[in-house]
Order: structure tokens, then C-alpha cells, then sequence
């Protein structure tokens, strides 16, 4: 593990990310809603000025209108995207269909990371038959299950080539440890190719009560404030006015 | 009032349903109702905060949230930006799946909410034709097969959708007028049907014993 305390935050994460994002690669990120986005890692991917980018995040904000506002997505996957109300380069994306969107539902971008975790190419899913998702999203695919004839749905895995997650600390061992909702952020760990992680601060914490074992990161950047505009627990709120300088 | 005519309402429900291990709040009334509802006798039921967090350590239980849905065990109350006759639910846009006029959140989790043995309810502030329409333009949540309850809590009344089709339970004061300015829903209001004003005392005391600040009652425009 890269790990890397104290420095030059940024000057590390422009460096990890030049290494590890190409134009075209899948990136996740993690945390979901107004809380924990990456937004340090947002911001330092946005100055390198990689184009075509699909960018994949189960429940969006600022991560995703950063990006979209940075000209370098091609493509977005998310079950939503919202910051306090309506999210404009997102609502706008959908609404011309440029850069691409495929809509996906909580429990469906779930199973493609669980696919990408066990290495397949596709998981059932018992929900979402008989809804609009399979005729929008084309990683979703109606079917009978081949064992009990039920409709479920197949869902294609998502494997991130990097994923960025910010967290509330790193313990000594290098493991992350978060304080509020995780949302999916460990299976999104075990999913992606590629792990890079910031966090607020170093901090002797029991590894027993890592939320991301240090065996699925492979480069932890410090990054104090790095969730800004999003709330990062216990430490800073949400920013509205940060939000709204997006 | 209806925010303590709806939350209190809501909080009897998630009361009376002692399989539910967990609910989720979507707003700060279904949270209210939530807890009150622990005050009212379901003092098992833990309140999520998000996805994982939980009270106590518990920290990856993002799949959890899925298998609780699928066992009848996980209750939620959800505000869709449309609602059909037949239960379906839509948060993605209006207009064509894939080509919205007004593109709005994404389907969220209404694809896994919507179909399940857990019980469901719709808290919607306002009963809007707007909202409540004869088919949604983009369905996010399939028509429930009736493995688990649905009820609909609006400023119109209590609706629980019976054979595939909406049946008024009660009435809030002028519902009856509102259930007519939104046909398209397809309500049946059988005769008898009883007006209702306030929760039961011990629900409105609960209520206002864990929200006494009033938090419940901005998403209504209280």
C-alpha cells in the first residue's frame, strides 16, 4: 500500500491518478448523497483533463456535477443524483442525453458490484421485473431464472478501474474507518480494480472496527476537508453554499 | 393538522407491524413516526440512518438492507413524484423512460421497494392529480403482486390498494372533495367510509413527545 501521511495532498493525488486513470476508464466513487464524496480526488482527476470517462456512483451529488461540469465524462451510471434539491448537469444530461446516462436502481448497482467482486460476468436480481429499467439501462436484461422459472433480472458487473472513497480515518495498520453511513463502499472496495483512498486524519483506532480493510486499498492520500462541499462525520456538515458554487 | 394527522397515523402503522426489525426514514416525519412508534410498543425496531449506519457497530450491512426487504422485515414510507391506479411508482422524469422532459432524481430504490413481502407506505403531502395518475410515465417501482401491504397517506385520507386497485380506509376532513379532483387514481370510496381527524391520542402524544420541536411539519407546509 502507497500509503502517504502529511505533503502535498494534492500534488499525491494528481500523481496516484495519473497513474491510474486513462481516458475511457470506469471510476466509482463512493459515499452517497451529500455525504463523504471524494471530492478532493474529484477535483484532482478534473485538473488532469482525461477525456471520455464513465463515471459510476449508486447515489450522487457533487461528485457527479463536478465531473459532468469538468467535460471529461462520457458516461454516468447512478441510481440517483440530487444535491439539496435538483441537480442541474444531471438533469441536464438526462434531458439532451448528452454524455450518456444509464439509470439503475439502488439494489441493481449493488449486485454488478457484487458480480465484480466474485469475478462474474453477471448476478440475478429479484427486483425491477416488470419496470422501465431493463428498456433504458442495457445492463439490465429481464429473464426467467433458469432453476425456478421466477422473472429476475440479470445485472451486468460494474468493475471500476479505480475506485475513490474518502473516509474518516486511517488507522496505523492502514485500514479506514468510517463514522456514519458506509453505503456501499466496501463492496465498491472489493469491486474495483483499483482502490485510492483520502481520508481526514491518521488515528489510533481498533483495526477490529474497520469499515474497509487495508487488504482492498491500494493508495491512502491524506486529504483534511477532502468530502467538501459534503459532509465528512464527525467533522464538517454539508456546505450549501459550497454546493452551490458547484 | 395533517402532519400529526398523517405522522401519527404512520407511526400506529409501523406500530402494528411487530415483524418489521428495521425502518428506514425518508424524511424527518417518517423518522418521527418511526420513533414515536418505538414509544408505542415497538421498542425492537431500529431506525436506520442511511444504509449502514445503524446503532452499535454494525457497519457493512449494505446487502442486509435487500435480504430484510425480500423477508417482510424492513419498512419504509417513500415519496414518489408519481403514483399510479395500479401502485406503480416513478422518481426518474417525466415524459419517456430514456428521454425525460423533466429529468428529476433516478429511480432510487424504488425498483426493490415497491415489490416486496414488506410493507410499504406512500406519504405524500399533498393529494395531486399531479402526482396520483392513471399510469406513470416511467416505471421505477413494478405494480405490487400483494405480498406486502401498501397504504397511501396523502391530505385526502388512508388508501390501501386491495386486488390491484385503491380503496379509501378513511377520510381526512374535505377528502372527499380531494379524492375527486384526482380521478385518474381510480380511488373506490365505499360507503361508510369514516372521517378521520387526529391520531389516536396515545400516537399524537407520542408524536409530539419525540418531536416537540415540530420537525414533522415542514414537509407539509405546516
Amino acid at each position: 500500500m502507497g500509503a502517504r501521511a502529511g505533503g502535498s495532498a494534492v500534488a499525491s493525488l494528481l500523481e496516484i491518478l495519473d497513474g491510474a486513470v486513462a481516458d475511457g476508464a470506469l471510476v466509482a466513487t463512493g459515499g452517497g448523497e451529500l455525504r463523504r464524496k471524494p471530492m478532493a480526488a474529484v477535483r484532482a482527476l478534473a485538473a488532469l483533463g482525461r477525456t471520455g470517462l464513465r463515471l459510476a456512483t449508486m447515489l450522487g451529488s457533487a461528485d457527479v456535477e463536478a465531473l459532468l461540469g469538468s467535460g471529461a465524462v462520457a458516461e454516468v451510471h447512478a441510481a440517483g443524483v440530487a444535491l439539496e434539491g435538483l441537480a442541474p448537469r444531471w438533469r441536464e444530461a438526462r434531458q439532451t442525453g448528452d454524455p450518456r446516462v444509464l439509470e439503475w436502481s439502488e439494489g441493481t448497482f449493488v449486485a454488478a458490484l457484487q458480480a465484480a467482486a466474485l469475478g462474474l460476468g453477471s448476478q440475478l436480481w429479484p427486483s425491477g421485473t416488470g419496470t422501465d429499467l431493463p428498456a433504458i439501462n442495457p445492463w439490465l436484461k429481464e429473464l426467467a431464472d433458469p432453476h425456478t422459472g421466477a422473472p429476475v433480472l440479470a445485472v451486468r458487473a460494474l468493475v471500476p478501474d479505480v475506485a475513490l472513497i474518502h473516509v474518516d480515518a486511517v488507522d496505523a495498520d492502514g485500514n479506514a474507518h468510517v463514522a456514519d453511513d458506509l453505503v456501499a463502499d466496501a463492496l465498491l472496495a472489493r469491486a474495483a480494480r483499483r482502490v485510492v483512498v483520502t481520508y481526514e486524519r491518521r488515528a489510533e483506532l481498533d483495526p477490529a472496527n474497520a469499515a474497509i480493510s487495508r487488504l482492498w486499498i491500494d493508495d491512502a492520500v491524506e486529504a483534511p476537508g477532502g468530502a467538501a462541499p459534503t459532509a465528512c462525520a464527525p467533522h464538517y456538515d454539508v456546505d450549501s453554499e459550497g454546493l452551490r458554487a458547484l | 393538522m395533517i402532519a400529526d394527522l398523517l405522522t401519527g397515523t404512520l407511526a400506529e402503522e409501523i406500530a402494528a407491524a411487530p415483524q418489521l426489525r428495521v425502518f428506514v426514514p425518508t424524511t424527518p416525519a417518517t423518522e418521527v413516526a418511526a420513533r414515536a412508534a418505538q414509544r408505542l410498543g415497538h421498542e425492537r425496531l431500529a431506525i436506520a440512518q442511511g444504509f449502514t449506519a445503524l446503532a452499535g457497530p454494525q457497519r457493512d450491512w449494505i446487502t442486509d438492507v435487500f435480504t430484510l426487504l425480500r423477508r417482510g422485515l424492513l419498512g419504509v414510507a417513500v415519496a414518489p413524484v408519481q403514483l399510479d391506479a395500479a401502485g406503480r411508482t416513478n422518481l426518474s422524469g417525466i415524459g419517456p423512460p430514456g428521454k425525460p422532459k423533466v429529468a428529476l432524481i433516478g429511480p432510487r430504490g424504488l425498483p426493490e421497494n415497491n415489490d416486496t413481502p414488506s410493507p410499504l407506505w406512500y406519504l405524500l403531502a399533498a393529494h395531486s392529480p399531479r402526482t396520483l395518475v392513471e399510469r406513470v410515465d416511467v416505471v421505477c417501482g413494478a405494480a405490487p403482486s400483494g405480498a406486502g401491504p401498501r397504504t397511501l397517506l396523502t391530505s385526502a385520507g388512508c388508501f390501501d390498494l386491495v386486488d390491484g386497485r385503491w380503496r379509501a380506509r378513511w377520510l381526512a376532513p374535505g377528502g372527499e372533495e380531494l379524492v375527486a379532483q384526482a380521478p385518474a387514481l381510480g380511488i373506490e370510496v365505499p360507503a361508510g367510509t369514516p372521517t378521520r381527524e387526529a391520531p389516536s391520542p396515545e400516537a399524537l402524544a407520542a408524536v409530539q413527545a419525540v418531536d416537540p420541536q415540530g420537525a414533522r411539519r415542514v414537509e407539509f407546509g405546516e
